[in-house]
C-alpha cells in the first residue's frame, strides 16, 4: 500500500462547527449504514404483512362479524405489532449497545463531547425511522387484506372514524418502543442486558402482574398502564376501550410516552456522568 | 497547546493518574512515554473528555475540550483501543464523524487518500487488519484539520511503509505549528520522531524535558578508550564519580567523564590513546533506567534476573 504525503490544502471550512443538526445527520448516517437496521426494519414490515394475511385468510373459519367491523379489521391489521415491537426493541437497544461493544462510542463522544445531544439525536432518528416503517407495515397490512374483507362484504375503509388514527397510533407505539429500548441500551451498555430488560418489561411484566393480580386486587388496576397494554390501547378504537376496560388511545399514548421519557431520562443521567 | 494541572484520576482504590502537571507545546512533537499502566491512555482520555478527572483539570487551547464550539477542529485523537463500529464501512464512519461538524465529503475523501485507504473505503471495518484500522483511526483524527493531534500508539500494527508515513506525517504536523502528543512503546521510533518527552511512571511525571536531555540525564556520559597504558590513564583521571571498566575486547569504558576530559587528562599525563569514542546511550536505555522503579507489570524473565542479583 502506498501513501502520499500530506496535501497542503485542506477543505475543512473555518466555520465548520458542532451543531445539533450535524449530530442528527451523523446519527442518520450511522443508523442507515448498518445492515442490522435494514434487516430489522424489513422484518417489521414482513412480519406484519404476513401475520395479517394469515389472520385474514383464516377468518372465515374463526367466526366472522355480522357486518363490516372497524374493530375486527383493525385487529387483523395490527396483530403483527405483538412481534414487531420486539424487533423495534432490539433495534433500539443495538443503536447504543453496538457503540459500546465496538468502541464506536469513544469516536461519537469525542466528536460530540456534550454527550446528551447524541442521545437526543439517536432518539429522534430512531423514532422517525421506526414510526415511518410502522406506518408502511400497518397501512400495508390493511391494504393487503382489504380484498379478502371485500370478498366477504366486510371491507372497512380508512375513512371509518378512528380507524386511520389507530393505525397511526400503532406505528407511533413501535417508534416509542425503539426509543424506550434505546434508553435501556444506553443504561446497560450491553446488547444482551438491554434486550433482556426490554423484553422483560414488554413480555414478562404483564404476566407477573396478572399472576399477582389474582391475589392482590389493586395490582390488577396497574395492568392498563403497562408499556405493552398502553401500546395496545394506542392501536385500538376509542369505542372499544370502555368495553374492554383498557385506556383510551390518547391516554395510552401518554402512558407509552412516559415510559419512553423515563427510560431516556435515566439514560441521560448515566451517559452524562459516566466515563466513556 | 495542552495544559494539565494537578490532573488526577482514581478508579476505585487505584490511582491511575496522580496529580500530574505538564504542558504540551505547539510546533513540536511531544512523546508520551511510560510503562503499561502508567496512566498515559487515561490522561489522553481525560484530555478529550471521555474520562472525567477525579481532581485537577486539563485544557486544550485554553478551554476544557467539551467547551469548544468545534471540538474536532481543536483536537484530533487516535485512542489505543478500536473506536469504530465494525459493521460500518470506513467511508460511512468518516462521513458520520464529519457530519457532526458540517465537514463535507470532500474532506472525507481527502483523509481517505491521505491514509491510503482508497481501496478499502467501501469495505466494512470488521474485516480490517490492525494496520488498516490504525490508518482509519489516523484519518479520523485528521478529519477536522485539528490544531492539536493526539495519537496513542499510532504505529501499532503498521507495516514499515506505514511506520515511516506516520513519522513523516507527525513531523510535518508539528512543522505546521500544530501541537502533537504521541505515545509509543517503540523507543527507536520515538527517538526519531519526538522533540520533547513526557515520561509517566505510576501516574506521576518522572521526566519532562527535550529528548537529548532525557537521555543524557538518565544514563550519564560514557567514553570508550583503548590505550596500552590503561593503569596510568586510570590514575590520571581517578575521582569520586569516575569508574573504569575493562571490556572484553581490551578497550575500557569510562563513565563520569566526557571524551574531552578523558582526552585532555591523557595528553597531560602523556598517555597514548589508540581510540577515544564518546558513547551516547539509546533512548531505550535511558527510558528503561528512568522507569526501572515504576514498572507495574514486569515480565517473568526480568524478575528472575532481579532475583539473581
Amino acid at each position: 500500500m502506498s501513501t502520499t504525503t500530506l496535501p497542503v490544502v485542506s477543505t475543512v471550512r473555518s466555520d465548520a462547527r458542532l451543531t445539533f443538526g450535524g449530530i442528527l445527520r451523523s446519527e442518520w448516517i450511522k443508523i442507515t449504514s448498518l445492515r442490522s437496521t435494514f434487516w430489522s426494519l424489513a422484518i417489521i414490515v414482513v412480519l406484519n404483512l404476513g401475520i395479517s394475511l394469515l389472520f385474514a385468510s383464516t377468518m372465515a373459519s374463526a367466526g366472522l362479524p355480522a357486518g363490516p367491523s372497524a374493530g375486527f379489521t383493525l385487529t387483523t391489521a395490527t396483530v403483527g405489532i405483538m412481534f414487531g415491537q420486539l424487533v423495534a426493541a432490539v433495534l433500539g437497544v443495538l443503536a447504543m449497545s453496538g457503540e459500546y461493544s465496538t468502541g464506536m462510542i469513544r469516536s461519537t463522544l469525542t466528536a460530540a463531547p456534550s454527550r446528551l445531544p447524541v442521545l437526543a439525536a439517536k432518539a429522534i432518528v430512531l423514532f422517525g425511522l421506526v414510526t415511518v416503517v410502522g406506518l408502511i407495515a400497518l397501512f400495508g397490512s390493511w391494504a393487503a387484506t382489504y380484498p379478502m374483507f371485500a370478498a366477504l362484504d366486510l371491507a372497512v375503509g380508512l375513512g371509518e372514524p378512528g380507524f386511520a388514527l389507530a393505525l397511526i397510533g400503532g406505528a407511533t407505539y413501535l417508534g416509542l418502543i425503539a426509543v424506550f429500548a434505546l434508553g435501556l441500551g444506553t443504561l446497560l451498555r450491553s446488547a444482551a442486558g438491554g434486550i433482556a430488560a426490554a423484553l422483560g418489561v414488554i413480555l414478562i411484566l404483564p404476566v407477573v402482574l396478572q399472576l399477582l393480580g389474582i391475589a392482590v386486587e389493586w395490582v390488577r388496576d396497574l395492568v392498563p398502564y403497562l408499556l405493552s397494554s398502553a401500546g395496545e390501547s394506542m392501536g385500538s378504537l376509542a369505542t372499544d376501550a370502555e368495553a374492554s376496560g383498557t385506556l383510551e388511545p390518547w391516554a395510552g399514548a401518554l402512558v407509552v410516552l412516559a415510559w419512553a421519557a423515563v427510560s431516556l431520562l435515566f439514560a441521560a443521567i448515566a451517559l452524562r456522568g459516566r466515563d466513556a | 497547546m495542552i495544559e494539565a494541572q494537578q490532573l488526577t484520576k482514581r478508579f476505585g482504590a487505584r490511582t491511575a493518574v496522580d496529580g500530574v502537571d505538564f504542558t504540551v507545546a505547539a510546533g513540536r512533537v511531544t512523546g508520551f512515554l511510560g510503562p503499561n499502566g502508567a496512566g498515559k491512555s487515561t490522561t489522553m482520555r481525560m484530555i478529550v473528555g471521555l474520562d472525567r478527572p477525579t481532581a485537577g483539570s486539563v485544557t486544550v487551547n485554553g478551554k476544557p475540550y467539551r467547551e469548544h464550539r468545534a471540538p474536532l477542529r481543536e483536537v484530533g485523537v487516535l485512542l489505543d483501543a478500536k473506536a469504530v463500529h465494525t459493521g460500518r464501512t470506513a467511508q460511512k464512519h468518516l462521513l458520520a464523524m464529519a457530519a457532526t461538524h458540517g465537514i463535507g465529503s470532500a474532506r472525507v475523501k481527502e483523509v481517505i487518500e491521505l491514509a491510503g485507504l482508497e481501496s478499502v473505503a467501501r469495505k466494512r471495518v470488521g474485516g480490517f487488519s490492525l494496520g488498516m484500522g490504525q490508518r482509519l483511526g489516523i484519518a479520523a483524527a485528521l478529519l477536522g484539520d485539528p490544531a492539536t493531534i493526539i495519537l496513542d500508539e499510532p504505529v501499532n500494527g503498521l507495516d514499515p511503509e506505514g511506520v515511516r508515513w506516520v513519522r513523516t506525517l507527525v513531523r510535518r504536523l508539528a512543522t505546521e505549528g500544530r501541537t502533537v502528543l504521541l505515545s509509543s512503546h517503540l523507543m527507536s521510533e520515538m527517538a526519531q520522531t519526538a522533540d520533547h518527552l513526557i515520561v509517566l511512571g505510576r501516574g506521576r511525571v518522572i521526566a519532562d524535558a527535550p529528548v537529548s536531555e532525557v537521555i543524557a540525564r538518565a544514563t550519564g556520559s560514557a567514553v570508550r578508550v583503548r590505550t596500552p597504558e590503561l593503569a596510568r590513564l586510570a590514575q590520571a583521571i581517578a575521582g569520586a564519580d569516575v569508574t573504569v571498566t575493562t571490556l572484553d575486547d581490551g578497550a575500557a569504558q569510562i563513565s563520569g567523564l566526557s571524551s574531552e576530559q578523558v582526552g585532555d587528562a591523557a595528553a597531560a599525563a602523556g598517555v597514548a590513546l589508540h581510540e577515544l569514542v564518546s558513547l551516547t546511550a539509546s533512548l531505550e536505555d535511558a527510558y528503561l533506567s528512568l522507569t526501572a522503579d515504576d514498572v507495574e507489570y514486569r515480565s517473568g524473565a526480568q524478575s528472575a534476573q532481579e532475583v539473581a542479583r
